[in-house]
């Protein structure tokens, strides 16, 4: 035989024989999972995304939080009951700032008002009225003296046609008169309407402020109102939020952490040039002081109740990322100082904080690992090590699990189904926070009317979509608020289902069957588009339930799928749509201001479907301004109550989160005395079945519990 | 003898060749089993598709791929549908699900039988607009490949094409202007070349217009060679993402991103055919151009062009099926096969017939057409046939 | 020759400088906007969206968005959107991990199709010709994500062994050996897959080559002379039936990049391929124009080398 027959035959038998005798080198899956004491040590879940930027205050993606999460650590968290408690803050103080300037129009002059509210605060002629409570809850006054200063300020000048408008500089004097400052024991958002009870009515809106400004340059009397709400708002409410930070905790760099890394991490979202997505959330703070190495004092600029919550957010080590970090880094990379930021730095891929993991590796698209913190000051997780696989295929994620190559993956509802049936596994479940809805463009006459949209509702079979879709992972939701919180009213009965019903409604609205038994009105077809974004399973066959359960009562819709990015820029944004399926996740905070206020229905805002209404207006403001937890619940329930009646979305269900995990992961307990006590893993009441993970472990074989637990 | 009918003439002997080699082609393809089969399951898809356009068509189709019933989902192919849930308007129409129903309970065979004749649209565009493009690409690179392109053609071509892309970007008022900017120099160079033909009039100032450039074969040929450069099927994927996602776009982005072979062969079919005797004999009678490419030159080219047109179909198949797999196929309420196999995938465990059904589907009929592509080229070689 | 590479490079570069434009282009006139990053997110301000306009240089012309792009490309300086990484230190990363996979296919199709093609074509007609034709076929037919799947199933089922990702997880405290031996099973079943329609097109390239060649007059002519067919096939038929190939050589490059983007989103590879789909559905402008323009250099380079081949082996041609 010729060499090159020979060749030509033995080489490709050769590498194959080559490459497939690799497979007696790898580990079973039985040898990886069961077989392997290491490896009940470690979590592994699995995602179909890699995250991005590993760093609290720029991420934006769920890949990175969940990550971030794991690292860092914020001043507050919520506990099982979705209360706050206290993490790297041991605990927290909330009192009021609150500032009015003399009304010289009104009469008295500062030491009389003074006079005024102290002698007040002392009859008893007030108590029970919410005057009465106002008073009460002032625990200082104090008269600041008249002031002059001048400020320099750009602003724009009057834009002509398509040009870019000048920028002017204004100079401005301010003589402001004599300033009252209370200093309050509770945030009162009523404490100016009920002083006006005392003060004389319009005692505040009737305070002059434009007479003591003066603008040098002339021709800008048009801005002076502008001027006088930045300079000399009549009335201020500054919250004022005390932390009492705790002492002895570490980052994973053995530094100690302090007072100045909260400062730091404040002042590092405010910076433009970082470009935090969390920049919103921290504008309402006036400024955020040191009050001491475990004291922080943070005072706002208004009464805003949600900005409490955004310090869950993770607390940066300064000592890592401050100037002198950030330049010395950029020398050794050769690049320029000035511009080398918080975003270029390389913390971002292996970043440092106080949380129970501490990072180890990541590779791009492979996996982040990391390792326990063992000096983690509540007690450091039974898990050695956890690890985030980026597998982005389902199927083969599925195909991992069950080869316990992985504990959890994205677990779709039928699996659920099967998989709950089935010995080596536990089924959790339990409410999400978020909501899919169908939203009708009120901007459109023939959604206008309330009846129209609620017949269109009631053709839908809600219960069917959550049994068949949804196989009973969804609850139905009445209203945009968290179901398991208390803001939820949960006596608001949802829409039935009901055609014959719906089509009553429609006919009272002027809807009419024509002969083809197609809806008509004055002779115009109901017929509309009814869009969705694409690489939704879901809410794809929602599109078609929806078009099906329309047309059965005459209704002609046209469908659409449209890809994401588009589906935002062309539709949503725009306002370029007749009606829209779409999900809303939400915090558990209940300010709906962007969602729902009316001053937000301008292209680019969130209030796309156009919902107008003053009475929620009202509330809706009053929500995010209302520190009392009591009180905040009731305005919600109320809310909740107008939005179910205008049904400007049809609401049709909130889902369950579902979750699959190996039997054998349990909550280990290690008592003080060294015994170990275990327990099933329960969903906390707001259905968190995580939440004690950092107490989680793997036994080797599948436990028996006490009857009694 | 008129050359009217002397063209004819020589039409209808060419034909009877045509004729003569279509028979032996016949004699060469029927020779051939994997071929045959592959035409004979090409038909079967073709009348399958036809079927399946006029069952699922229109308002009450006899088959409705879109019907949903939620309580009749994922069932085995041959289940029969339950009484007592499903409203008789609802019903299938033998009685049983013939391929079974996936996770909305609709009718897989509905769907297929409308698969296949989306899936058949979608190869059929496709490689119909390639192969146009490819022919006249072609066409004008081969047979007028060697004039020069003077440099008002491309002034004008680059101006409108600056007019369209600030169109594209919302630049309005730009757009008109380069719009009008263009028609302007179009007219003016159209209005001095009449001049400067038929008046011998040559204004010195305008003379920069008539610089030649580069020939029309090179400016096209290097067109190709630029489009070549793309990694095909990640361009059609972020143009199809970057879309909003429709049917016609997906038809579009497939047939222009495949018309450079036909382009190639077309052209160096016609460079070869230009020079054959019977070309130049009906140049040397004034027939025209037109007449020359479509009566003489595109029917001796043909037979190529069908062989790929042929197998690009498979391709167009496959290409929607990898795109429905990423999610950017053909989207509802156009059922292909491509997106019922990738939307059944994900119950490949509790389903599997959602996976088999469509992926073997597909499997064997890209597989006819393959055979069938095959068989036909080398029926139509003359080299292979000689042996 | 060499006036033949300069005149030939420089046509390249205009080649190349018209494909920027054309991708630039593509990518930048698309509608919806890269930085709507999640503006569903009622976190997100407009001043924020407008921040990240200005950050990527989106509020400025057109042109000026072109020269700012390739001038931050040429000098480095070029970054992700989606996580601020550079851009080119990502590719470099991909890029090694499509090597990978791409040398073993290449090995794989080009060890296998000679063989197949040249046996096919030795014995035309015969039960091995026809049931290979068959085969070629089935396997450039059978939809690639179908047919991965069904593979994964069946080992996974049978064999219970992991076969995604680059290495089995958690191998890192293995010896380096088994480390070595579990990569290269990990790169069997993704790189066979993506090789699937090169052995196809290839097996059939070389068996039509080969046909061609053993009716020539020469190896008629060898025949006669008595030689053994093995001898008059696999080394006067062979050697002249491989000539194109070795321009070919050049021609294959290009599928470093190619359709590898559903196999690698399969397989969990961090390849080239999936960087490109991630960066399409985050509309990461940087990462896609990149990879076009590195995918188009490929080929302008490949067949560049495949002319200078050409002619090297091919001494008739002279260019």
């Amino acid at each position: 035989m010729m060499l090159v027959k020979r060749i030509l035959i033995l080489l490709p038998v050769l590498i194959f024989v080559l490459l497939l005798q690799s497979f007696f080198w790898v580990p079973t899956y039985d040898e990886q999972a069961k077989g392997n004491p290491e490896r009940l040590e470690e979590f592994i879940a699995a995602s179909i995304g890699d995250a991005r930027i590993l760093n609290p205050i720029l991420h934006a993606d769920a890949s990175s939080g969940t990550i971030v999460d794991k690292v860092f650590e914020g001043l507050i968290d919520r506990d099982e009951e979705l209360r706050f408690r206290g993490r790297l803050a041991e605990s927290w103080d909330i009192y009021e700032e609150a500032y009015f300037y003399v009304n010289d129009v009104m009469g008295p002059v500062a030491g009389q008002i003074e006079k005024l509210i102290m002698d007040a605060k002392g009859q008893s002629s007030y108590n029970g009225s919410s005057l009465g409570e106002s008073l009460q809850n002032i625990k200082a006054i104090e008269v600041l003296p008249a002031e002059t200063q001048a400020e320099e300020l750009q602003v724009s000048g009057p834009a002509v046609e398509d040009l870019k408008p000048e920028q002017i500089t204004l100079n401005i004097s301010i003589r402001s008169p004599e300033r009252i400052k209370l200093t309050l024991g509770r945030v009162d958002q009523e404490l100016f309407e009920n002083l006006e009870e005392l003060l004389g009515k319009e005692y505040f809106s009737s305070f002059p402020a434009e007479k003591y400004i003066d603008i040098v340059q002339s021709g800008h009397s048009g801005r002076m109102a502008e001027l006088a709400q930045k300079y000399l708002p009549s009335v201020e409410h500054n919250p004022v939020i005390i932390f009492n930070l705790r002492k002895g905790v570490k980052f994973h760099d053995g530094e100690e952490f302090d007072s100045g890394d909260v400062r730091f991490t404040f002042e590092s979202v405010m910076d433009v040039a970082n470009l935090s997505p969390r920049m919103s959330d921290f504008e309402p703070v006036k400024r955020l002081e040191e009050a001491g190495r475990y004291k922080v004092r943070v005072i706002y600029k208004r009464l805003y109740s949600p900005a409490f919550g955004t310090w869950g957010m993770g607390i940066l080590p300064e000592h890592l990322l401050n100037k002198e970090a950030l330049e010395k880094e950029a020398m050794a990379k050769g690049e320029e100082p000035g511009k080398f930021g918080l975003r270029d730095s390389d913390f971002n891929r292996k970043p440092v904080g106080t949380g129970p993991f501490a990072f180890r590796e990541w590779k791009s698209d492979q996996y982040i690992m990391l390792d326990r913190h063992d000096d983690y000051w509540e007690g450091a997780a039974n898990y050695k090590n956890y690890t985030y696989r980026v597998v982005p295929d389902l199927l083969t994620q599925e195909m991992e699990f069950y080869g316990g190559a992985i504990d959890s993956y994205g677990v779709q509802p039928h699996q659920v189904e099967r998989l709950g049936n089935d010995d080596a596994y536990q089924s959790f479940s339990g409410l999400s926070f978020g909501y899919t809805y169908i939203g009708y463009n009120m901007r459109r006459e023939m959604f206008s009317d309330k009846r129209v949209r609620k017949a269109l509702g009631m053709a839908i079979d809600v219960d069917k979509i959550i049994k068949y879709v949804m196989y009973n992972e969804a609850e139905r939701i009445t209203g945009p608020f968290v179901k398991q919180t208390d803001y939820y009213d949960a006596s608001i009965v949802p829409l039935p289902y009901d055609p014959e019903g719906a089509l009553k409604l429609l006919a009272e609205a002027g809807w009419k069957r024509n002969g083809d038994g197609r809806l008509e009105k004055e002779g115009k077809p109901f017929a509309f588009t009814l869009i969705t974004n694409g690489g939704n399973d879901l809410r794809k066959s929602i599109l078609a339930i929806a078009q099906d359960a329309w047309k059965k009562i005459g209704i002609d819709v046209k469908t659409d799928i449209v890809e994401w990015t588009v589906f935002l820029g062309k539709h949503v944004n725009t306002g370029n749509f007749d009606a829209l399926i779409l999900g809303w996740s939400m915090g558990i905070d209940p300010d709906l201001y962007q969602i729902w206020h009316s001053s937000q229905t301008n292209p680019q805002q969130l209030n796309f479907v156009g919902f107008e209404n003053a009475e929620a207006d009202d509330l809706i403001v009053k929500i995010r301004q209302e520190y009392d937890y009591d009180r905040q619940v009731q305005y919600c329930n109320k809310l909740h109550n107008i939005i179910a009646d205008e049904q400007p979305y049809t609401f049709l269900y909130v889902g369950k989160w579902t979750a699959v995990l190996d039997k054998k992961i349990v909550i280990l307990d290690r008592m003080p005395s060294g015994e170990e006590k275990i327990a099933k893993i329960e969903p906390t009441r707001t259905g968190n079945y995580s939440f004690y993970f950092n107490k989680w472990v793997k036994l080797s074989d599948n436990p028996v519990f006490d009857m009694e637990q | 003898m008129s050359v009217k009918d002397r063209d004819i003439k020589e039409l209808s002997e060419g034909l009877a060749g045509e004729v003569s080699r279509f028979s032996e082609a016949w004699g060469i393809f029927s020779k051939n089993k994997l071929a045959l089969s592959g035409l004979a399951i090409f038909i079967a898809f073709f009348m399958i598709a036809v079927s399946g356009f006029f069952l699922t068509a229109g308002e009450e189709p006899l088959l409705d791929p879109a019907k949903v019933r939620l309580s009749e989902k994922l069932l085995r192919p041959f289940t029969s549908f339950d009484v007592e849930m499903v409203r008789p308007e609802d019903r299938p129409v033998f009685g049983i699900y013939l391929f079974g129903t996936d996770d909305l309970g609709r009718d897989i065979f509905a769907r297929m039988m409308q698969g296949a004749w989306v899936s058949l649209t979608v190869g059929f565009v496709a490689v119909g607009i390639s192969i146009a493009i490819g022919i006249i690409m072609g066409g004008i690179a081969g047979y007028y490949g060697m004039y020069r392109m003077k440099f008002m053609h491309l002034l004008c071509m680059f101006i409108f094409l600056a007019s369209g892309i600030m169109y594209a970007s919302a630049e309005n008022g730009g757009a008109f202007i380069m719009f009008m900017a263009g028609t302007v120099c179009l007219l003016l160079s159209v209005g001095y070349y009449f001049f400067y033909t038929r008046r011998g009039a040559d204004i010195p100032v305008f003379r920069f217009m008539f610089f030649e450039t580069i020939t029309a074969d090179s400016f096209i040929m290097r067109f190709v060679d630029i489009m070549l450069c793309f990694p095909t099927f990640f361009l059609i994927l972020t143009v199809i993402a970057l879309l909003p996602a429709n049917i016609y776009n997906i038809m579009i982005v497939i047939g222009l991103t495949s018309w450079m072979g036909t382009t190639r062969f077309i052209r160096a079919e016609f460079l070869s055919l230009r020079e054959q005797d019977f070309v130049a004999a009906a140049r040397v009678m004034g027939i025209s151009d037109f007449s020359i490419i479509f009566r003489h030159m595109i029917p001796n080219a043909i037979a190529p062009v069908l062989v790929s047109a042929t197998i690009g179909i498979a391709g167009a198949i496959l290409t929607e099926a990898g795109l429905s797999f990423l999610g950017f196929g053909v989207p509802p309420p156009h059922a292909t096969w491509g997106n019922v196999l990738s939307d059944g995938k994900r119950f490949i465990f509790d389903a599997p017939w959602l996976t088999f059904i469509p992926g073997i589907s597909i499997l064997v009929v890209v597989l006819s057409f393959n055979l069938f592509g095959e068989g036909l080229r080398e029926a139509l070689n003359p080299k292979l046939r000689k042996r | 020759m060499f006036s033949f590479a300069v005149r030939s490079f420089f046509q390249k570069l205009i080649t190349l400088f018209f494909i920027s434009v054309i991708s630039f282009l593509v990518v930048y006139l698309a509608p919806g906007e890269p930085s709507q990053i999640d503006p569903m997110n009622p976190k997100f301000t407009v001043e924020d969206l407008e921040r990240f306009r200005q950050e990527f240089n989106l509020d400025k012309p057109l042109h000026m968005q072109y020269y700012l792009y390739y001038k931050n490309l040429f000098t480095g300086q070029l970054k992700s959107w989606k996580d601020n990484q550079p851009v080119l230190g990502k590719i470099v990363e991909r890029f090694i991990n499509s090597l990978w996979l791409f040398i073993v296919g290449t090995v794989i199709t080009w060890c296998l199709s000679f063989p197949v093609g040249i046996q096919a074509a030795i014995n035309r007609g015969s039960v091995f010709d026809r049931s290979t034709t068959f085969f070629a076929y089935v396997l450039i037919s059978i939809p690639s994500f179908f047919f991965a799947y069904m593979l994964i199933i069946f080992v996974v089922k049978n064999f219970n062994v992991p076969v995604i990702g680059m290495q089995t997880f958690g191998m890192s405290g293995a010896g380096a050996f088994s480390q070595v031996m579990d990569r290269m099973w990990h790169l069997v079943l993704p790189s066979v897959l993506g090789a699937l329609g090169g052995i196809a097109l290839l097996s059939r390239y070389v068996r039509a080559q080969m046909l061609e060649v053993i009716h020539q007059d020469y190896i008629r002519t060898a025949k006669a002379k008595g030689l053994s067919s093995d001898k008059v096939y696999y080394k006067h038929a062979f050697r002249n039936a491989l000539l194109p190939f070795v321009t070919m050589f050049g021609l294959i490059l290009p599928g470093l990049i190619g359709g590898s983007v559903i196999i690698e989103s399969i397989f969990a590879w961090p390849g080239m391929g999936r960087m490109g789909y991630e960066a399409i559905l985050a509309r990461d402008y940087p990462i896609i124009l990149t990879i076009n323009f590195i995918a188009a250099v490929l080929v302008l380079a490949g067949t560049f080398i495949s002319d200078v081949l050409y002619m090297v082996v091919d001494p008739r041609i002279r260019l």
